[in-house]
């Protein structure tokens, strides 16, 4: 497969406060491809989250294009960014982020009933993802009845369920311990070995190193961008096609 | 973006393993609207209404007291509006009332009186008596007392005496089930007669039938007086009570009751004349007119210190006072009704602000703008609506006792009901959409940033 899932092309952000400008992005361009598990690093100030929202199509670049399955997704409205984001990305944050008050089939089903699904459909794909991260017998708890991990299982779950193009996980251990963090690596790294393409934004180099790729920003910019050791086969050329765009 | 959609519905995943591949084409295959559909946003929003239940109660508190006071009281209003009317129509409408005032102007009688010196007397009525044509078949000039106390035996209970001419019997449309009214020759002698109505019976002679009666004396401020007929039972109207009336000859009255008022030429509190054909009423209402105009020798109708009206005039005021009363009544609800809205206003933007992290979230998920805008409309709405369905239930159940204990009859008003409802339903779109859309322009970054 040689055309990427998303190809970000000289992307800029700006924040105006006042008076004063403050270019979080200063021109940012990579490439991500099916399959890929890539960690996006970067020390605070480095522009890191503004990628993330942007890539996540929660916010619009100031400038460059962002092309996603081939469209250019860079300028859209509100309402289309809402469409694309469910159809296309499965959100993981760091603190979890389910809906307190819905069981954990509930919370799995809310992208898909904002997709218009009928009833049916979003039960049976929801328990089918349920049973994915191994919840499905917890099905009927709520979120506060659930350890951290198993939190972070669903919200995997809920990630999957519109069969997104992009897994995007945002320090997705940063609230677990080590052990529990090392299982939701496990997790992502059996999805991805499924195909899933997982994009993970995080500042620990121990869970980057975990990744195939590292892209790192500072200051606005691509500082580094590195495939790491453990390349899977079918992957090769599209990798080292990325590989060469960064040095 | 339908394009783009439609791309990524076609698209089948990576997978590996063939079960997997056969479970993704069909969850891919499945029709999708695209939207949120309405089912799913009333069960969001019945849920949040459900999560904080005391805090949704008392936020619907106020829309519940507004329609409540507004049903019960427009019901109330219209029962005694509905109860006076009863009263006129039974009358007929070929009375005509003669009653002291300025021209033209006044109230009805009976609800605007005094200021004015009485200034119709009984020689008006005997002027008007000795000019009677044919077209005219009773003429009852009145007196009222207030209450009174009415003794027989060791028995006593109070009685509005109203001091007439036997007319009354047809011009007021009071018969008797007993006995007769009291004769000219009564009037004349100024005899000590009496007719009383069903509640002095019962309260003075509980074991007596009403023709039993006939001839009984009872004692009226200390003077006994003869018992000759029993007044059938009336309905009760309003704030006076016919069945405890004692009718007694005009002269009797005058003599007895305001003996010590009695001076010059005796006045009434009012002239009735009864007009045997209704197509009469308006021609005898204007000779009524000269000819008290005439007896008072008044040239100039400003000049007049008489009214003559006749009943459709009384009643077509009297309705308009009530009307008046219970819109003003009405309004003075809605206006709760409004504070219930603001009410509502309040409690859904402390709501939106407490659940910017859930609306962030389920934008991030794929909410669009207007899916949480209806979200927490449906959410205002619905607190409104339950109000208001509460609070109509309420208001007929308060019209329901206060309509009996005024014994005015039920009227529950179906426009006012309907009304209340929209109103409440309105006030939950007007003050809930502020609330919804300052939640739908959330920003979905900050939200979910938002602690």
């Amino acid at each position: 497969m040689t055309s990427p899932v998303l190809s970000l092309k000289n992307i800029k952000k700006v924040y105006v406060m006042g008076e004063s400008e403050f270019w979080a992005l200063k021109g940012v361009s990579f490439d991500l491809y099916e399959g890929e598990m890539v960690a996006l690093m970067g020390p605070s100030g480095s522009g890191k989250s503004t990628m993330m929202n942007i890539i996540g199509i929660l916010d619009n670049a100031t400038e460059g294009d962002y092309i996603l399955r081939g469209e250019n997704v860079s300028d859209l409205d509100e309402f289309d960014r809402a469409e694309i984001r469910n159809a296309y990305i499965g959100f993981i944050f760091q603190s979890f982020h389910l809906l307190p008050r819905l069981n954990l089939l509930e919370n799995v089903e809310v992208p898909l009933t904002y997709a218009g699904y009928a009833p049916r459909v979003r039960r049976d794909r929801a328990l089918d993802m349920l049973e994915k991260v191994g919840l499905a017998d917890k099905r009927r708890n709520l979120p506060s009845q659930i350890s951290g991990g198993q939190k972070q299982r669903v919200a995997v779950a809920r990630a999957l369920a519109m069969n997104p193009a992009l897994l995007l996980a945002d320090e997705p251990t940063g609230n677990l311990d080590t052990q529990t963090g090392n299982e939701i690596m496990g997790l992502f790294h059996k999805l991805n070995d499924e195909g899933v393409t997982v994009l993970i934004v995080t500042h620990e180099a121990e869970i980057a190193e975990q990744t195939k790729r590292s892209i790192r920003l500072r200051d606005g910019l691509l500082e580094t961008d590195q495939v790491h050791k453990q390349v899977r086969p079918q992957l090769q050329g599209a990798q080292r096609q990325e590989a060469g765009l960064a040095s | 973006m339908s394009e783009l959609i439609r791309k990524q519905a076609q698209l089948l995943p990576p997978v590996n393993e063939a079960e997997d591949l056969e479970e993704f084409i069909r969850f891919e295959d499945e029709p999708r609207s695209g939207r949120l559909s309405f089912a799913e946003i009333l069960k969001i929003a019945w849920r949040s209404i459900r999560a904080n239940m005391l805090r949704s109660i008392l936020t619907a508190l106020g829309v519940i007291i507004g329609v409540a006071a507004v049903v019960a009281l427009v019901s109330v209003g219209n029962g005694v509006r509905q109860n006076v009317t009863n009263r006129f129509s039974s009358f007929g409408t070929n009375l005509l009332t003669i009653s002291s005032g300025q021209g033209g102007g006044g109230g009805p009688p009976g609800l605007v009186r005094g200021g004015g010196a009485q200034t119709v007397t009984l020689a008006d009525a005997e002027g008007i008596a000795a000019l009677a044509d044919k077209r005219i078949s009773g003429i009852a000039p009145a007196l009222q007392s207030n209450s009174q106390q009415i003794k027989a035996g060791s028995n006593n209970t109070t009685a509005t005496l109203i001091g007439t001419w036997p007319d009354y019997e047809t011009v007021q449309n009071a018969p008797l089930q007993a006995g007769s009214y009291f004769s000219s020759d009564d009037l004349d002698k100024r005899r000590r007669v009496a007719v009383i109505g069903t509640d002095v019976l019962t309260e003075l002679f509980p074991d007596t039938t009403a023709s039993a009666l006939i001839g009984q004396s009872i004692k009226i401020a200390n003077i006994s007086y003869d018992v000759v007929g029993v007044l059938k039972e009336q309905a009760t109207a309003g704030f006076s009570n016919p069945n405890s009336n004692i009718i007694i000859p005009i002269n009797t009255y005058l003599q007895r009751i305001e003996r010590s008022e009695y001076q010059g030429e005796p006045t009434v509190r009012s002239i009735a004349v009864h007009v045997t054909d209704a197509r009469d009423v308006t021609a005898v209402e204007t000779d009524l007119t000269t000819l008290m105009a005439n007896l008072h020798e008044k040239t100039n109708s400003a000049d007049y210190d008489f009214n003559v009206r006749n009943q459709a005039a009384q009643l077509e005021s009297v309705t308009a006072v009530f009307s008046t009363l219970t819109l003003f009544l009405g309004a003075i609800a809605g206006i709760s009704l409004l504070v219930g809205g603001i009410g509502i206003m309040n409690i859904m933007l402390v709501s939106v602000t407490e659940r910017t992290r859930e609306i962030g979230v389920r934008k991030a998920l794929g909410a669009k703008p207007r899916d949480i805008l209806s979200q927490f409309l449906l959410e205002a709405i619905l607190l409104s609506c339950v109000g208001g369905l509460i609070g109509i239930s309420i208001g007929v159940i308060i019209a329901y006792f206060s309509t009996k204990a005024l014994s005015v009859p039920l009227v529950v008003s179906l426009p006012s009901i309907v009304l209340a409802f929209a109103f409440s339903a309105a006030v939950g779109i007007f003050f809930g959409f502020y609330p919804a859309q300052r939640a739908a322009k959330l920003d979905p970054v900050d939200s979910l940033r938002y602690e």
